[in-house]
């Protein structure tokens, strides 16, 4: 018989649990089915539709058949849920009528009535039919009656109250369907039992929380009734929604906490205020835990025992629900939160109880979580547990201080009596975790029972939650942990352990740069470096402290001091030094060179400024501050040159170093910046630009991955190199901040000089700069002595006096007194001085240093100019004036000479240049004293006049133009103009038709003299001229006598043979020429003189006395003024005797109207050809001559057609060059022939029909 | 920006003024464009934290280069870039075919010698923004017909 | 409300650090420096995240016993972490968000400050004032 008959107690056994439902009516007929019925149940699941818009589930219905009793039915205001019957069933299998009528009714009618008076409607009566029992009954009624009766009788309009089970113990089709319908049914009718009555028990509890402001309220009783519906709902496998339930109370009560701490407390809550007795962690290994649900119930439980309890319910659910990782991340702040809560309802609490509750409680969760998880889930997880470990070590850290169980030498009375109490506070083991072994009861027994177990534990937690930090990477916490470990081996006296993990700890605030705990584990590690004797790496870390600004001044002062009592206590046993690297100790902030290029000449005092930042809280007396510097010799000898010096202007000596500021360790500046260049890419065909662009150069030096700079650490191993050179400073004191050394040197060989590294020495303990980073250099050269120079004025002009300055850099030689330069006078170049000479001494910095006045003697050979004392690497400055003479004076002896070729360089001048000064070279040699050799100058002077000359005729009148042309920026006063006769023949006279008063030529401007050329008895075939004039500067006045401008020139047959006139003459009968109609043109040729020497060439043909030479004449029309009709020139052959005249005619046709000049009448010389060599000769000969003539001609007329003859005359030439035998024609010097009709005109008047004309021409 | 018209003034000025001052002391190859671009560099640095205040966080690379190409291009430029491409191994091509900074200049070839001062900054803007979402990379750039041009991000793996 | 606001570069070198009260100051910058792991580890978890939960707001870095730890960190990759305590229970999850805003303006404004350049400690007054009014407010 599966129902018990005793009524239950309201106890549970949760999971066994299962909603009541009672059985009334026949037992046996119920027992027969049950077996069938409570496996058929749960079988299906059915959709549970639920109340207060929850969402539906589908369950699984299990319940337990009870039998029928009045008593099970809950009375008015029972909160018991559990015991709670859902549905009331009423069995039989009557099927007569007689037996219905009878007994059965009645039956029904007592149970129903029992059900109205407890107000229970969830009901349903079950008719069995079966075959079996119809057999054996006589008055047999159709099957269906009872049932219909059952249904009027009870089911009044809710007919399905009322079902039939057929045969259910046969397996037919038949009895199948009856079961699922009946099953069905019953499903149904328990989820709407459960919908209706939990529906209502909520709506219950909701009033009943709504009720908590008033003074009765309490919330354990509270607690009870929604745990009742968390249970229900646990039983139904709704575990969510029984978590829902918890949550709901958690909240509750924190809210509680809060509004308690916020000043309005509840009068219930000063239960939970009761100083906390026991501290036996969570307990979460059965799934509720009796002793304190009991407490509650009673309200005897303090705030640990709530919570321990919520939380308990709490997990065993999330484990239902597998979130075992919420039960940990919750476990966290559960701990966290009582801690907490404790603190604001001002709970008493034995020290070091919480610590062992929470301990315990970790312990417990992460047992817990284990026991329901494999390795691999836990150790993926690891994250959410972790933070239980590192809590949990921290627990039994600080009950291992509270227990003096981390002093070396174990703990003392009262500590043990602390120690007893604790463990009294946990009571007895619990029966669950007493056979386990690794129990976190036991454990915490054990580490606090003596001082090695409690190492132990200790260690083994400590590097467990380092070892899963590590292994989740976060090392950071890990460190963390570390350093608590560190501060333990410190306190247990084991400084070697604690190195390690207070090194690794310190690398990485270092790394990350967080300043204050660097400075405090750099304190723990001093003192673990002092406890091992590492006394290098102690006196480092010292000096670090000794400058670290986040310490206290005194703090400072006591590092500061450890190291100087090291540095002198050592000194009495000298011993070996110690290396310091020197940036905690003094940083090193400016460099200064003086002077300020760094550059020094052999022998000269360079001295350096530094300034160095003493980090020491306190002066320090320093024995020695030493630079190593290394020596280069220069590659490059410019570098040492004077020049150098002037152009290398560094930055005005002083060099800044980068402060290696370990507070900041990124300096984004790590990497090297980026080249950036414009790119400009031209396309290879035609370069034009294809595509412009930026570019960056160093992109492999950018892209190479960079490792985080680990640089910051203390530079380990530095040394000091020793080298050659040393710069020291003995005997100073450096004072907190700014100190200013100075050190001087005396330059030895010319090179570079490189500083390398810096030292400073306190006692044994040397404080070393690596590297001096950037790079500081000095430069020593030696340097030659020379003399320069140069013109003032970027040209210097001949003849006038000009200022050129002298530049003695005296290099290494000392100019001692005495020492002078020995000018050796050039005869073309005067040197001037005057007594205020002065010269200037600068040294090689170019820093003015004296003024001395300048002693000059001059003998007529040498000039001696004596040089002021001026010591080595001095420069003397001082200007002399010069004057070149304009050309250079010619003795009358070899004038023709000179005569000849003077014109001839002139051209070549011109030819060159155009019209640019000539230059004359005047070449001086000096001596100078500090070499044997002499140093020879050449300076250029340019003579600022150009003349000409040219021969003028009028008939037989001669006159001679000379032009001078002022080519130079000055303007001159000319004076004394003056033209003779150098081979001054008596019969000769220059007869000057010049303005006697001086004149001004301004720049680039020309000035013209003439004389008349008069003669009494024959010419002579050539004459030679001296022109000379007198000039100054305009600017000044005549002060200094200059030697005048002279100009020599010479001119030949001047003479005039011919006078040719051409006449025009208007048509007969007409009075004026016209435009179109034809003129004659009459040309005479006169012979002025009988033969002369001139004459006498191959042209003059002589018959006994009488003699004729052959012309050829020429018209030409250049202003195409003319048209020349018939022939425009002829060979005629001239009778060689004066006045002999012969006229030519010819026709011209003017072809403008207007005043027309003549057309032009040339004459030239006919040369019969004679033999090839000759006039091989004479070509050469008479194209120089030609040329020469050339040039005059265009001084003298501007009229190109001589040009265009010559030309002619040249193809000629040419041609005949190539051999074939032809008569040439020679021009006549222009001073041979006069044309008295050039110039002249003629009016032409216009004719009527002009047009005709231009046909009859063209 | 808070005007467009008044940034490409403003950005025109200072290319004259770095170049001006250039003249006076020394000027070799680059000088300005690197003191353009860096100052390009700085200002990206400010816009790009100011404009990713409120943006969700960025999924990776990719994400950050299309924010640039879309938000940043735009908040500056007032367009987006027309083409991102890239070999996905921390080389991206953006393309702006109608670039702001040179579209007052001139279209084609006239001005291409002077297209590089105009494009530093921009360069340092886009290496800027990169930095501070903590990217370091190379930012080139390249025109050939203009106002279209070019901008190369190469990244810095790290 | 605030006992410790810290931001915190790229490199994760301070940026700015400041705490009440003072003598636990020490103990903060331990705090902050070891939430970096958890920041790190949420970050990079986010990376994965949808679009809408990659929110700069990192929420509850890691609680001790007295203190809550948030992080927030920006696109720059800047974090900042504000340090409650823990009694302080009025605190909800938002507010400490809009103080994390604030703080983020606040740090945009730096940024733009011609006188600040980036990667520098932030000594700007303003800044300064800003987080003044997070630490005082309340308690």
């Amino acid at each position: 018989m599966e129902p018990p008959e005793e009524p239950l107690r309201p106890v549970i056994y949760t999971m066994e649990n299962k909603p009541i439902v009672t059985c009334a009516g026949d037992q046996t007929l119920f027992a027969s089915v049950y077996p069938t019925l409570s496996q058929q149940l749960p079988r299906e699941p059915m959709e549970w539709r639920r109340s207060y818009g929850r969402a539906p589930k589908m369950i699984h219905l299990e319940s337990n058949f009870v039998q029928f009793k009045e008593e099970l039915l809950p009375k008015e205001g029972n909160k018991a849920l559990l015991t709670f019957p859902f549905l009331h069933i009423y069995w039989t299998e009557c099927c007569d009528t007689e037996v219905y009528k009878a007994t059965l009714k009645d039956d029904i009618t007592k149970w129903q009535n029992v059900l109205k008076a407890h107000s229970s409607v969830d009901w349903l009566i079950v008719v069995v039919e079966s075959d079996a029992k119809k057999k054996n009954k006589t008055n047999i009624l159709p099957r269906t009656s009872i049932v219909d009766k059952i249904r009027n009788d009870f089911c009044n309009k809710q007919s399905d109250r009322c079902v039939v089970l057929c045969d259910p113990l046969k397996d037919s089709s038949r009895t199948q369907e009856s079961w699922n319908a009946f099953l069905t049914k019953l499903r149904t009718l328990l989820l709407m039992s459960f919908t209706k009555n939990l529906g209502k028990f909520e709506d219950d509890m909701r009033t009943l929380r709504e009720k908590r402001t008033e003074p009765g309220w309490s919330f354990c009783d509270y607690f009870m009734v929604q745990e009742e519906l968390a249970f229900v709902f646990e039983m139904l496998q709704q575990f969510e929604d029984a978590l829902v339930q918890y949550d709901e109370l958690d909240a509750l009560f924190s809210q509680y906490v809060v509004n308690f701490g916020a000043g309005d407390g509840a009068n219930w809550l000063t239960f939970f205020c009761q100083s906390v007795k026991s501290w036996n962690g969570l307990i979460l290994r059965k799934p509720i835990d009796m002793e304190k649900r009991e407490l509650i119930q009673s309200q005897e439980a303090t705030l640990l025992d709530l919570r321990s309890y919520l939380f308990s319910r709490q997990c065993t659910l999330l484990i239902f629900l597998q979130r075992p990782w919420e039960v940990s991340q919750r476990a966290l702040e559960l701990l966290h939160n009582c801690v907490q809560e404790l603190k604001l309802l001002e709970v008493s609490v034995p020290p070091g109880a919480l610590d062992c509750w929470v301990f315990l409680s970790c312990l417990e969760v992460l047992q817990r979580i284990e026991g329901c998880c494999d390795r691999a889930q836990i150790d993926s997880n690891i994250s959410h547990t972790v933070g239980l470990w590192s809590y949990a070590t921290e627990k039994l850290k600080s009950l291992g201080y509270l227990c003096g169980l981390v002093s070396e030498n174990g703990p003392n009375s009262e500590d043990l009596n602390r120690t007893v109490d604790l463990l009294a506070g946990l009571g007895a083991e619990r029966p669950e975790t007493a056979k386990t072994a690794q129990s976190p009861y036991k454990k915490l027994k054990e580490a606090l029972s003596s001082v090695e177990a409690f190492e132990k534990h200790y260690l083994d937690l400590s590097h467990a939650t380092i070892e899963m930090y590590t292994s989740i990477g976060r090392i950071r916490s890990a460190k963390l942990v570390g350093k608590d470990l560190a501060e333990f081996y410190m306190r247990k006296k084991s400084p070697q352990k604690a190195e390690v993990y207070l090194q690794n700890a310190l690398k990485n605030y270092v790394a990350e740069g967080w300043a204050l705990p660097i400075t405090h584990t750099r304190k723990q590690l001093a003192e673990c470096q002092k406890h091992l004797g590492q006394i290098e790496n102690y006196l480092q870390t010292s000096s670090l402290l000794a400058s670290d600004s986040h310490l206290t001044e005194d703090e400072r002062k006591h590092f500061c001091q450890e190291i100087l009592n090291f540095a002198n206590q050592q000194k009495e046993s000298p011993g070996l030094k110690v290396i310091l690297s020197m940036h905690s100790f003094a940083q090193l902030k400016h460099l200064h060179f003086d002077p300020s290029n760094a550059l020094v000449h052999v022998g000269g005092t360079l001295s350096i400024e530094i300034t160095l930042l003493s980090q020491m809280p306190v002066s320090v007396q320093v024995e020695q501050i030493a630079i190593s510097v290394h020596f280069s010799i220069e590659k490059n000898s410019y570098r040492k040159t004077a020049e150098w010096l002037t152009k290398h202007k560094t930055s005005n000596g002083i060099i800044s170093f980068p402060n290696e500021n370990s507070s900041v360790p990124f300096s984004r500046s790590n990497s090297p910046a980026l080249e950036l260049y414009e790119m400009y890419e031209r396309s290879p065909s035609d370069n034009s630009l294809n595509t412009t662009g930026i570019i960056c150069k160093n992109v492999h030096m950018l892209l190479r991955r960079q490792e985080s700079s680990s640089s910051l650490e203390i530079p380990s191993g530095v040394t000091l190199e020793d080298g050659a050179h040393i710069l020291k400073c003995s005997n100073v004191t450096l004072d907190p901040g700014v100190n200013k050394i100075i050190f001087k040197t005396q330059a030895k060989e010319p090179g570079t000089y490189t500083l390398r590294q810096m030292c400073t020495s306190v006692g044994q303990v040397q404080f070393v700069l690596p590297h001096i980073y950037p790079i500081v250099q000095y430069d020593v050269y030696s340097q030659d002595p020379q003399l320069k120079v140069e013109p003032l004025t970027d040209s210097l002009l001949a003849g006038i006096p000009q200022k050129v300055k002298f530049t003695v850099t005296t290099g290494y030689y000392t100019i001692k007194n005495g020492d002078s330069l020995q000018l050796s006078n050039a005869d073309a170049m005067l040197i001037l001085f005057h007594a205020e000479n002065r010269a200037i001494i600068y040294s090689n910095t170019r820093e003015k240093s004296s003024e001395a006045s300048l002693m000059i003697q001059s003998s007529e050979k040498v000039t001696s100019v004596s040089l002021p004392m001026a010591p080595a690497y001095h420069m003397i400055e001082f200007e002399l004036e010069v004057l070149s003479l304009p050309s250079a004076p010619t003795t009358s002896g070899e004038s023709d000479k000179l005569g000849n070729k003077d014109p001839h360089r002139k051209n070549k001048e011109k030819q060159k240049a155009g019209n640019c000064m000539v230059t004359l070279d005047q070449k001086v040699s000096i001596d100078c004293p500090w070499s044997i050799y002499s140093t020879i100058i050449a300076l250029t002077f340019n003579i600022p006049f150009k003349a000409t000359h040219s021969l003028l005729s009028a008939g037989k009148r001669k006159y001679i133009q000379v032009c001078v042309q002022n080519l130079s920026e000055l303007g001159f006063q000319l004076s004394d103009s003056n033209l003779i006769d150098t081979g001054n023949s008596p019969e000769l006279q220059l007869v000057p038709l010049n303005a006697k008063c001086q004149q001004h030529i301004y720049s680039k401007q020309s000035v013209f003299f003439v004389w008349e050329l008069m003669w009494t008895k024959e010419l002579p075939p050539s004459m030679h001229c001296h022109f000379s004039l007198d000039f100054y500067p305009a600017s000044e006045d005549r002060s200094i006598s200059l030697k005048p401008y002279s100009y020599e020139f010479q001119v030949e047959n001047f003479f005039t043979l011919y006078n040719v006139k051409a006449e025009i003459f208007p048509p007969l009968g007409t009075e004026y020429c016209k435009t179109g109609s034809l003129c004659s043109l009459e040309v005479s040729i006169t012979r002025l003189s009988d033969l002369l020497e001139v004459d006498k060439d191959e042209a003059l043909t002589e018959s006994d006395d009488y003699c004729t030479t052959k012309l050829m004449y020429e018209v030409v029309d250049n202003s195409s003024n003319w048209a020349v009709c018939g022939k425009s020139s002829g060979v005629i052959s001239m009778p060689v005797t004066a006045r002999a005249t012969h006229k030519v005619h010819m026709e011209v046709m003017p072809l403008f109207a207007g005043y027309l000049p003549f057309p032009d009448v040339r004459l030239f010389k006919y040369l019969p050809h004679h033999s090839a060599h000759s006039t091989q000769l004479d070509a050469d000969s008479w194209i120089e001559n030609d040329n020469l003539s050339v040039d005059k001609n265009m001084d003298d007329q501007t009229d190109n057609s001589s040009l265009k003859s010559k030309s002619s005359s040249h193809s000629a030439a040419s041609m005949e060059h190539k051999g074939l035998p032809m008569p040439r024609l020679q021009p006549f010097p222009s001073g041979q022939v006069f044309n008295s009709s050039t110039g002249m005109q003629i009016l032409v008047i216009p004719s009527k029909d002009d047009h005709i004309l231009e046909v009859s021409v063209t | 920006m808070a005007d467009e018209a008044l940034f490409l003034l403003l950005h025109n000025e200072m290319v004259t003024g770095v170049y001006k001052s250039a003249d006076q002391g020394e000027v070799e190859n680059g000088r300005c464009i690197t003191k353009l671009e860096n100052m390009g560099f700085r200002v990206g640095q400010g816009l790009i934290e100011r404009f990713t205040k409120d943006t969700a966080r960025f999924k990776d690379e990719l994400d950050i280069m299309k924010f640039i190409c879309k938000d940043f291009w735009t908040t500056v430029f007032k367009k987006q870039i027309d083409n991102l491409r890239t070999n996905h191994q921390g080389i991206y091509v953006l393309q702006d075919n109608k670039f702001r900074l040179l579209t007052q200049m001139s279209a084609g070839k006239q001005y291409l010698d002077h297209a590089p001062k105009y494009l530093a900054f921009t360069c340092g803007l886009i290496r800027g923004g990169l930095s501070n979402l903590g990217i370091k990379s190379i930012v080139t750039a390249e025109v050939s017909a203009m106002p279209a041009c070019k901008f190369q991000v190469m990244i810095q793996k790290m | 409300m605030a006992v410790c606001i810290a931001v915190i570069a790229k490199e994760n070198y301070p940026l700015y650090i400041r705490s009440i009260p003072a003598e636990h100051e020490l103990k903060f910058h331990y705090t902050v420096h070891t939430s970096l792991d958890v920041v790190d580890e949420k970050v990079s978890a986010m990376g994965k995240a949808l679009v809408d939960q990659r929110e700069l707001y990192l929420g509850l870095l890691y609680p001790t016993e007295d203190y809550k730890v948030y992080g927030y960190v920006t696109n720059s990759k800047v974090k900042f972490v504000m340090v409650v305590d823990s009694s302080n229970t009025a605190l909800r999850d938002n507010e400490i968000r809009s103080m994390f805003r604030k703080l983020h303006n606040s740090y945009t404004d730096v940024m733009c400050n011609p006188f600040y350049n980036p990667g520098d400690r932030i000594h700007s007054r303003a800044f300064d004032n800003m987080v003044t009014s997070m630490m005082v407010q309340v308690c």
